[in-house]
């Protein structure tokens, strides 16, 4: 990505996953709120026409005058993200790259979009591309202003499918037990949580779609919110480092994976310990 | 070239010392020693701080022999042996033809914490095979208890005497046999109260989270640390490979954490089972390895009913 390091100060980028359309009508309607307080332009994309949309939300304050002077938008999924089948990550992202440019030119402070985005992610294919998407984009909101709500529905997707995408968020309310997304101060990503066998395998799939590159030999990954992390999961981040020609840096609270990496005599992991 | 007891042998060899006297001890450790030194093979002495000063002050001065400093290299068995490895594949990768080293556990590891010494004194027949080895470990007769003793006579091939003797102790055991016997280590008196926490195939996250509740404050933080990272790897194990119901049972003392986790299966085919890595780490097998290393003593114990691994953090010497 372009531009400078530091995270803005307004970052969000959650994965919001709900059974009832009620507690999305909840997040949509608080998103609303907390965006035109803001001064920023609202992007609310969804599979519902948009007239049913604004019937929905004519009850909140100020909603139909803003829609009406463009402060909300409302659009399907099909106006918000160029699609086929399967999305084209790099494409979708200079999409919303430009929609915040507009957003900042036309005097708003910034973009704020919540997306129910379950139609686009039903294959593995589709998660695939959409996984790779959402990651890149991360690193476009944290640190520019735009930030984002990504709705699925647990009904139609399944917790399995949704934990491919929720681990690539800064925030999210589905369980899982880790989280890796775009890093700052230097990092390739950061990565929270807790990293064991249970999720190896959505580990690897996150790593891989992730794909975090090195700068200038070291692949920095920000674990100071990691929790826990065993041995095989600083297997694979070096495995990822050494594809890369790189050596991983993991930069953590906690002294112990240090201890894990001198005992198994991993030479090409470096752990900076950070307060 | 191989020199003294050990020319012409290949691989390790490895002699007790039953000894009741310094003058006894002095008498097979100064000629062992100095044969060393003659012949130019690295000499090596890893005694607690007594025994230590018997022999340097009995040695020549300069007389070349290195004094490990005491206590680290016998803390935990795993760790001694991959110390052990460490330093006998430098003095190789230097040339050496023949290694000596002569050694002794501290006394304190004859009581509760004994089985997992027992399991070391037979893994590295198996362990140390690969380097041109020959080592004494010294055992004092008037203060290791006789199950010890018996331990120690199965573990080692030889006896070296005071009068220059390398007598076979008759009973040694392959380590492979004797490794997968069954062993019972003493039960924690903890073991007999009732557990503060007790899950039934906890997630091993739900396992780490347990611990680090019932910590408190009570370990160091990067013991807790260590503790959490064990007992992760052993609840994955007995999820892994186990047969359920996974149980894991934790209690408390001032001064230590005792986790146990037990399942139906018979437990880990491997016979060096924590006290060797097995692989490298992409297939498994690390992680009873990192566990041993990461607590104060590892019990494992086989009955009809199925596999106890028991964890101890803290003060691990309770009275036997």
């Amino acid at each position: 990505m372009t531009g400078g390091n530091a995270t803005h100060p307004g970052y969000g980028h959650a994965c919001f996953v709900y059974d009832d359309p009620a507690a999305l009508h909840a997040r949509t309607v608080e998103q609303v709120g907390v965006g035109l307080a803001a001064g920023e332009q609202v992007w609310l994309v969804g599979p519902q026409e948009r007239d049913a949309a604004a019937r929905r939300l004519a009850a909140v304050p100020g909603f139909t005058e803003a829609w009406r002077r463009g402060a909300v938008r409302l659009l399907r999924v099909d106006d918000a993200y160029r699609r086929d089948e399967i999305i084209d990550p790099e494409q979708q992202v200079r999409a919303y790259v430009h929609a915040t440019g507009a957003a900042l030119t036309a005097g708003y402070a910034g973009l704020r979009v919540v997306a129910e985005a379950t139609s686009l992610v039903r294959t593995p294919a589709q998660r695939e591309a959409f996984a790779r998407y959402e990651h890149r984009i991360d690193h476009w909101m944290r640190r520019r202003p735009m930030s984002a709500v990504c709705a699925y529905d647990r009904r139609e997707l399944g917790d399995a499918a949704i934990a491919e995408l929720a681990c690539l968020h800064p925030e999210t309310n589905a369980g899982v037990s880790f989280r890796l997304h775009a890093g700052g101060d230097g990092a390739a990503a950061a990565l929270a949580g807790e990293l064991d066998p249970t999720d190896e395998r959505l580990f690897a799939a996150a790593l891989e779609r992730a794909d975090p590159r090195p700068v200038a030999g070291r692949l920095v990954f920000d674990a100071t919110g990691l929790r826990f992390v065993d041995h095989r999961a600083l297997l694979r981040l070096r495995e990822h480092a050494r594809r890369h020609g790189a050596v991983a840096v993991l930069r953590t609270r906690r002294p112990a994976p240090a201890r894990l990496v001198e005992l198994l005599g991993l030479t090409d992991i470096r752990v900076e310990v950070v307060r | 070239m191989r020199t003294g007891a050990a020319a012409g042998h290949v691989g390790y060899f490895h002699e007790a010392i039953l000894y009741d006297s310094d003058d006894h001890l002095l008498a097979v450790v100064l000629p062992f020693l100095l044969g060393g030194v003659e012949a130019g093979e690295p000499t090596v002495v890893g005694f607690g701080g007594r025994n230590a000063d018997l022999v340097r002050r009995a040695l020549p001065a300069g007389a070349g022999v290195t004094f490990l400093p005491g206590g680290d290299v016998y803390a935990r068995p795993t760790a001694a042996i991959r110390a052990y490895r460490e330093l006998l594949a430098g003095h190789v990768a230097s040339g050496a033809t023949q290694i000596r080293i002569v050694g002794e556990l501290p006394p304190v590891v004859f009581g509760a914490t004994w089985d997992w010494w027992a399991r070391y004194e037979s893994a590295i027949n198996h362990a140390y095979d690969e380097f041109p080895l020959w080592s004494m470990c010294a055992y004092d007769r008037r203060v290791t208890p006789p199950h010890v003793l018996a331990d120690v006579a199965r573990t080692h091939p030889r006896i070296a005497g005071p009068d220059g003797s390398h007598q076979p102790t008759g009973v040694y055991t392959e380590p492979a046999s004797y490794l997968a016997e069954c062993r019972p280590a003493p039960l924690d008196p903890l073991q007999h109260g009732v557990p503060v926490v007790e899950l039934v195939d906890p997630t091993p996250a739900r396992a780490r989270a347990a611990v680090r509740a019932a910590d408190s404050g009570l370990l160091p933080p990067d013991g807790v640390d260590d503790l959490v990272m064990a007992v992760s790897e052993v609840v994955c194990n007995a999820l892994r490979h186990g047969t359920p119901p996974v149980r894991m049972r934790l209690w408390c003392a001032p001064d230590r954490i005792v986790v146990a986790v037990h399942d139906h299966g018979p437990g880990p085919k491997d016979p060096y089972a924590g006290l060797l890595p097995a692989g490298d780490g992409t297939e498994g097998g690390l992680g009873l390895w990192i566990s041993h290393q990461s607590c104060d003593h590892v019990t494992h114990h086989r009955d009809p009913d199925g596999f106890t691994i028991r964890l101890t953090a803290g003060n691990a010497h309770f009275p036997v």
